[in-house]
């Protein structure tokens, strides 16, 4: 399950819509607790997808800029839980790339649907433990960080 | 002794501590020690005996593929961090 504060939700969504038509993503910082992921902050990163005209449909993280953010998490007591990205026109759910690039089961990933430059569906998956696909987990809003 | 700092998702493979100290005087050396430490974390990093090939590893904030790789020299209070390669799409 994906705890999510409001104002962040509302952040993600921003920041997918103004990444439109590219994809837009980043990380999702807090804390993993009894299979819950408790999310505390989210930072936008660059998609730097090397392929300009491939963005609509791509994205990438660059290696440098997680591990900038993970140790300024690290400094603050948080962690790297998961990692959000958007789905311009097209549904929020998770793709046989996002499958083939993912990397370990436990991290949520959390994509936004954003149709015509609006934040649509927002839904959240964990890969598999061996890998073969994602399933979808729940996403809870909540007002405030609980 | 050199520090490797574990992702929040591999925890449960080392015991659930976000550090693990280990001793070896390469990255390298220093992986085989975190896994004979922690074996079910070698499915996770390794594909046979190739790192897999969305993992990369920092050495004091250097990605080790530009230095030296595996065979990367190692001193007494270097850190390790293990990055995912992230990326995505429709």
């Amino acid at each position: 399950m994906l705890i999510l504060p409001h104002p962040i939700h509302a952040q993600i969504a921003a920041h997918g819509a103004a990444s439109y038509p590219y994809e837009g993503c980043g990380l999702l910082l807090g804390s993993a607790e009894d299979g819950r992921n408790i999310v505390v902050a989210a930072v936008p990163l660059p998609n730097v997808w090397p392929v300009e005209s491939e963005k609509p449909e791509r994205f990438r993280i660059a290696e440098d800029d997680w591990r900038d953010v993970e140790l300024e998490a690290m400094s603050n007591g948080l962690d790297v839980i998961g990692i959000f990205h958007s789905h311009p026109d097209h549904p929020a759910v998770a793709s046989p790339r996002d499958l083939a690039w993912a990397s370990w089961p436990g991290y949520s990933y959390l994509i936004t649907q954003i149709i015509g430059g609006e934040p649509a569906d927002g839904r959240s998956w964990q890969l598999m433990p061996d890998r073969s696909g994602f399933v979808e987990e729940p996403v809870e809003v909540v007002e405030d960080n609980q | 002794m050199t520090t490797i700092r574990i992702p929040t998702p591999l925890r449960p493979y080392s015991g659930g501590n976000s550090t693990v100290t280990v001793s070896g005087d390469t990255v390298g050396e220093a992986l085989d020690h975190l896994t004979q430490q922690h074996p079910q974390l070698r499915n996770h990093l390794f594909d046979g005996e190739e790192l897999r090939s969305f993992v990369n590893i920092y050495l004091n904030k250097e990605d080790v593929r530009g230095l030296q790789g595996a065979q990367t020299a190692l001193k007494s209070d270097d850190t390790l961090m293990i990055i995912p390669s992230i990326a995505g799409g429709m």
